[in-house]
């Protein structure tokens, strides 16, 4: 699938030993990621999060698993910054995420997107390096010239994600569905990150395309070290990939453990559908 | 709440199809309002006389067919058509009048022309009005005041380009800080919203006529007022732009770290330049139609020669005038059209 992941096997013990400093810094909180009673309500309606705590201590594939309508998407977003929440505090490598400190919170961060979220009018290589906008200057951004590192590292991350080099100098717009979902990987590594999200990477991906997507996704972040928080709603999926599934059901986390724990019975619970009032309600809002 | 909705649904779902309510295509309040506009649209006729317009025009048509000897427009028309037609391609100057009479002479087709002229004037002797015949000789240059209009075309054209150019330059920044997700502070917004819709509300042919009187006649107000106008149009519309793009790779940027302004250089610019290309364009086409229009009142370019001309009755130099203008226009019409249908 993706070439051999050269060269980063030493910057993993790097990356597990500030971790570990950023493991004393925050005392006892989480590692890599903590969240505490996280509350989002939209309008009227039930609340999408209606207080979820977790936290994810080491470097490990966890999966977010539930039906459309969960909360995996807006946990996701919350994480990332992106939606206000009503209550609760997130921390990212022991830093509490504030609206003042949300940049440089964000720079822990890597993030891939369902609906790819490419720049459709950027090539794939410029797209990967719009990643990188926090470690390049202004004048830099405004005439997309990227320094020479930065583009060699680019390119190998295109090559190490399964793309071409005439892919890499393609719109994102005139690429397959994989092709710039892998894009999307590769943008959301460049920066090396310590935590990587992924809403629903592949939703919109043939089953083939998807399980060779996700193991992409293991393979390129096991290696470096991440975490990684992806969000599915496949069963099978979560079950092939994952080191932790973390089920989610109307805003609240139903199951969190391994996949050994996880049995065809909760599986059931977990997307059994509520009674009528509850789907009407959601209807109504 | 939700439990009223509840009951609605439940409600419409017991009805059977046949008995389904459907809503009206036109309601009461559509036709009250229609009922209204016909009011008002008829009380201004009356005001305005339109039925002399109805009754000019018809009698105009009926002229035409041959049903009726004249009609008042007819005759303004054909009037108007005797004094442009020939239209004046060529430049007679009085030698005398012409300074560098040997550089003019040597370009190509010039040429001399001698004239025996009789001026009738009166004899101080004998106190009659008596015919002195002389002559006069004229430069002419076959080509040459097609030549200068179409110099003055270009003048025109430089007068809008010049005024593109200061709007796009000026309406890039402010657009972001007239789009409600890029502008640094809600009441910032407001104001930006509010100097653009005041930009764009003073019309090009009144700001001109002022302009002139504080630059003095020539293109520099003819630039300055279409800038002005433009820019109203064009933070407008970028902004407007800036607001609908693919939120997604924003985000995607942003959840990096990103700035703001990273994240419009990145992902919004690269969106939406097709777009801003496509309108900075439709602008320039505009702005050479309304430059050839403020030369009126004296912001230079084709405009300020046809007042002239106009003022002077030369019709027949209004036509070569206003034939140019027309095919410019039409030209640029097509070409801005297909460019912008290149783009998007």
């Amino acid at each position: 699938m993706a070439g051999g992941w050269i060269g980063k096997g030493a910057t993993v013990d790097k990356k597990s030993d500030s971790l570990a400093q950023v493991a004393l810094d925050a005392g006892k909180a989480g590692k890599l990621l903590s969240c505490r009673e996280l509350v989002k309500a939209y309008g009227e309606g039930p609340p999408a999060l209606a207080g979820v705590s977790f936290q994810m201590d080491a470097p490990g594939f966890t999966v977010l698993l539930g039906s459309s309508g969960s909360g995996k998407t807006t946990l996701l977003r919350a994480i990332a910054g992106l939606v206000p929440l009503e209550s609760g505090e997130i921390q990212v490598a022991g830093r509490t995420m504030t609206r003042t400190n949300l940049s440089s919170v964000r720079r822990q961060l890597g993030m891939v997107h369902q609906e790819f979220a490419l720049v459709e009018r950027l090539t794939s290589v410029q797209n990967v390096l719009s990643g990188a906008a926090t470690q390049v200057s202004w004048p830099r951004i405004v005439c997309q010239a990227y320094p020479e590192e930065l583009r060699r590292r680019a390119c190998q991350l295109l090559a190490d994600v399964g793309l071409t080099e005439a892919q890499a100098n393609r719109k994102a717009r005139e690429l397959s569905g994989g092709q710039r979902q892998r894009v999307g990987i590769a943008r959301a590594l460049i920066r090396k990150p310590k935590l990587f999200l992924a809403d629903e990477p592949v939703a919109n991906l043939d089953p083939e395309t998807a399980a060779g997507l996700l193991t992409l996704l293991r393979e390129a972040v096991t290696s470096r070290g991440i975490g990684v928080l992806c969000s599915l709603h496949q069963t099978d999926l979560a079950l092939r990939y994952a080191d932790r599934i973390i089920g989610l059901k109307a805003g609240r986390i139903v199951f969190d453990g391994a996949p050994d724990a996880f049995t065809p019975s909760v599986a059931s619970t977990l997307f059994a559908r509520d009674g009528a009032p509850h789907a009407l309600t959601v209807a109504a809002a | 709440m939700s439990v009223q909705v509840l009951g609605d649904r439940a409600g419409s779902h017991d009805r059977p199809p046949e008995a389904w309510r459907l809503k009206p295509v036109f309601d009461a309040r559509a036709v009250i309002l229609a009922g209204l506009a016909v009011v008002l649209l008829a009380f201004s006729a009356q005001r305005l006389d339109l039925g002399q317009m109805f009754s000019d025009v018809g009698s105009f048509i009926l002229a035409s067919a041959g049903l009726k000897e004249r009609s008042d427009i007819g005759d303004g028309l054909s009037g108007l058509s005797a004094g442009m037609f020939p239209i004046v391609i060529d430049e007679r100057t009085p030698v005398e009048f012409v300074d560098d009479l040997d550089a003019r002479l040597a370009a190509p087709f010039a040429r001399l022309e001698t004239v025996a002229t009789e001026e009738i004037a009166l004899d101080t002797n004998t106190l009659e009005m008596s015919g002195n015949m002389g002559e006069r000789t004229y430069l002419v240059e076959p080509a040459g005041y097609l030549l200068f209009v179409l110099l003055k075309m270009l003048e025109t054209f430089e007068i809008a380009a010049w005024a593109t150019l200061f709007a796009v330059a000026v309406s890039l920044p402010l657009s972001v800080l007239c789009a409600r997700n890029y502008a640094p502070h809600v009441s910032i917004y407001g104001a930006g919203r509010t100097f653009v819709s005041f930009l764009r509300s003073v019309p090009e042919l009144i700001s001109a006529l002022f302009l002139v009187l504080a630059f003095g006649f020539g293109p520099i107000p003819g630039i300055v007022a279409l800038a002005i106008h433009s820019t109203g149009f064009l933070a407008k519309f970028f902004a407007e732009d800036i607001e609908a793009a693919d939120p997604r790779p924003q985000e995607a940027i942003a959840v990096t770290g990103a700035s703001r302004f990273a994240v419009l250089r990145l992902a919004v610019l690269p969106s939406v330049l097709a777009s801003f290309t496509g309108l900075s364009l439709y602008i320039l086409d505009r702005n050479v139609r309304m430059a050839t229009v403020i030369g009126l009142v004296g912001a230079g370019g084709i405009g300020q020669e046809l007042k002239g001309r106009f003022d002077m009755f030369q019709y027949d130099r209004v036509g070569t005038l206003l034939l140019v203008i027309f095919l410019t226009v039409l030209l640029l019409d097509a070409l801005s059209a297909r460019i912008r249908r290149r783009l998007i």
